[in-house]
């Protein structure tokens, strides 16, 4: 593994500036695949944390990505940081089936929204609450299957169904799907539907579920739904544009006539873009039975409560590739025991981009 | 009260009515070609006359850098016969998303239905030595907007009338047919937009990106600077007063800008200078009375014209 990112590295230092070069109008390299790097940084100062002012450890993201012949195209994304080196995802598709997307290997799940996102393309630096505590802080990662077919009808309309292996919960999985029995085959269906308004905004609603058996032998499920107001005019497609987005997840296990609702919440955004090298964000968000860093019992164990925030930022992109973002966000916690905590933070994030631009998803 | 006879008429009038419609659909053009610019459906509509259907996934007044990725553009090329991309880099901003996103494998890379347009194009302003980003975002396979001379259309026609006649033999010597025609009438023309230009031979203008390198080659004119001071990278304001120094000291007085470009950025630097801010289109559409690229070329010249008149007689 090591001697591997090793030469992952030594490709990206000397290839980096020609990976771009090299490609033509797509996606296509003979001699080596496509490869990108991301470097994330995070200063913070979070008075409520029992954690030194200044800067975090970084992660750094490395894309590669290449057709493999005719039918196929591979991508890895490996995540780098000063504890591990994982390639985080690793996983084919092809377009040879009219109308449908396959994607297999290790993926990150079609669920909802923010679950979609690289880290580094947060638009806020960390997760909502709520995400991490359904899906997990950069969504349900997996080894499985995708087949994405995009319906006939006049609009957008696409409609995900995936499988996935049977994992139980540990620190990157927040769901437990870990039944070791065979009929154990965790499932998601996802439907996404996208309307252009006019010509420089967009609406998209859609709706995900995902489900599978625990090791307890309860049923385990994830659904969602999302709303996206997204526009860009297209006169000033690189100098404005404000993107209103909401999502509500909802975490529950039920099986042998018992329900159990578990976490549930929501967070609402702005994302407002007044110059091609401005942004700026609000985000608000409420997360029921919810962990958070800061919310602890008497014994000073995490606990489950209710949790509020708002956070706001502003971002500096000097151009395509370099990114710096100060933001403040504050969150409040109720612990059941009518125990409360703060976790107030501000940070200052820079990113930064080389090789092939990794393209974002709309 | 429906009776059971008029619910079977009904449905039979369903039925008859989207046979027929289908079938129209079917016969009113022999391909869907859809293309990255405006320019290159303007010149598949020329090539292809009543046998295609030409649209462009970039409108004209949009800046063809910065694409968004939309679904519904994946949505618009799902059943598309010939996807036509600019090539050179210009479109793998979005193009990588959106065409595979289309789930159309005919339009794919590699199959009979994708063209790459840049390909028999004499392209020019390709990086030598090192090509970094610390010189802003640069076309690292040479400038792109080739579209730009009358000549590569001429090239871009011919390519396509051979992708036509091999997708639709049966049309093939109209494609052909079309396809001369089309260059005869571009020879023609860029004769007369020639002379409408040689007054001004070697005179210099500023335009905001780098974007009129082919049509300034053509037309025998000459970039003194760019509003931009790199690619991709908006202009500060003492970049802009040395700028508007230098043109005003060698006596260059017009400044070129696109819709989707700063504009005031433009104006401000042109009054600066003494002389005028103009807008060209580079891509058919950018300004209404570019219909199609004989229109946009005609705009392009006589606004360039005008200005540089202008500026003589000042
Ligand atoms: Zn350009």
């Amino acid at each position: 593994m090591r001697r591997v990112l090793v030469f992952l590295w030594l490709a990206v230092l000397t290839a980096s500036p020609g990976a771009r070069a090299a490609a033509p109008s797509i996606i296509s390299n003979l001699a080596n695949p496509a490869i990108g790097v991301n470097g994330l940084f995070l200063c913070q100062g979070a008075p409520d944390l029992d954690q030194a002012y200044g800067m975090r450890p970084g992660e750094a993201e490395i894309s590669v990505i290449s057709t493999v012949d005719p039918y196929w195209t591979l991508t890895v994304y490996f995540v780098l940081d000063a504890q591990s080196a994982l390639a985080e995802e690793a996983f084919a598709t092809t377009t040879k089936i009219p109308g449908v997307t396959l994607k297999l290997g290790q993926l990150r799940a079609s669920f909802g929204k923010h679950g979609l996102l690289h880290t580094h393309a947060f638009p806020f630096v960390q997760a909502p609450v709520i995400s991490v505590n359904t899906l997990g802080e950069e969504g349900f990662k997996d080894a499985g299957a995708e087949a994405a077919w995009m319906t006939p009808l006049p609009w957008f309309c696409e409609l995900t169904l995936g499988a996935y292996q049977a994992l139980p919960a540990d620190p990157d999985h927040a769901l437990d799907f870990g039944a070791v029995s065979r009929g154990n085959m965790p499932g998601l269906a996802h439907l996404k539907n996208l309307v252009d308004v006019d010509d420089d905004t967009t609406l998209e609603v859609g709706g995900s579920a995902i489900e599978g058996l625990g090791s307890d032998g309860m049923h385990h499920a994830v659904w969602g739904a999302d709303l996206t107001v997204r526009n860009v005019p297209l006169r000033q497609s690189n100098e404005r544009g404000w993107t209103v987005q909401a999502e509500f997840l909802h975490k529950e296990a039920y099986g042998g006539g018992v329900y159990d609702q578990e976490a549930f919440g929501w967070y609402g955004s702005l994302q407002y873009r007044w110059a091609q090298t401005w942004w700026t964000g609000v985000r608000v968000q409420e997360a029921y039975r919810s962990f958070t860093d800061t919310l602890l019992d008497s014994t000073g164990t995490p606990e489950p409560g209710y949790t509020r925030g708002a956070s706001a930022n502003i971002s500096y992109l000097p151009s395509e590739f370099s990114q710096i973002r100060l933001e403040y966000s504050a969150l409040r916690a109720t612990g059941v025991d009518g125990s409360r905590a703060l976790d107030r933070r501000l940070m200052l994030q820079f990113s930064f981009i080389i090789g092939f631009h990794a393209l974002h998803a709309y | 009260m429906i009776e059971k006879e008029d619910c079977m008429n009904i449905l039979r009038r369903i039925i008859v009515g989207t046979v027929l419609s289908l079938i129209a659909a079917a016969a009113s053009a022999d391909l869907k070609v859809a293309t990255s610019i405006e320019d290159l459906a303007s010149v598949a509509t020329f090539v292809g006359g009543a046998h295609v259907k030409a649209f462009s996934l970039c409108k004209g007044y949009q800046d063809p850098h910065f694409v968004p990725a939309k679904p519904s553009l994946m949505r618009l090329i799902r059943d598309a016969d010939v996807f036509v991309s600019v090539g050179l880099g210009l479109d793998e901003g979005w193009l990588p998303l959106v065409l595979p996103g289309s789930r159309n494998p005919r339009i794919q890379p590699g199959a009979p239905g994708f063209v790459d347009a840049s390909e028999g194009v004499a392209v020019i302003d390709k990086p030598v030595g090192t090509v970094s980003r610390a010189e802003g975002d640069v076309h690292p396979l040479g400038n792109p907007h080739y579209y730009m001379d009358p000549a590569n259309l001429i090239v871009v026609a011919s390519h396509l009338a051979r992708v036509f006649a091999e997708l639709d033999p049966a049309n093939a010597t109209v494609y052909e047919r079309n396809a001369k025609a089309f260059a005869a009438k571009m020879q023609a023309q860029s004769k007369a937009w020639e002379a409408t230009l040689a007054p001004y031979h070697g005179a210099s203008i500023v335009t905001f990106h780098r974007n009129f390198e082919y049509f300034l080659a053509r037309f025998g004119l000459k970039r003194f600077g760019t509003v931009e001071p790199r690619p991709g990278i908006p202009p500060a304001p003492r970049y802009l007063a040395e700028l508007a120094a230098s043109m005003k000291r060698e006596g260059v007085r017009v400044v070129v800008y696109q819709p989707y470009f700063d504009a005031n950025a433009s104006r401000g630097l042109a009054s600066r200078a003494g002389g005028a801010a103009v807008e060209a289109p580079t891509e058919v559409g950018g300004v209404p009375e570019a219909g199609d690229v004989f229109a946009k070329f005609q705009v392009d010249v006589d606004r360039i014209a005008v200005a540089l008149q202008a500026g003589a007689a000042r």
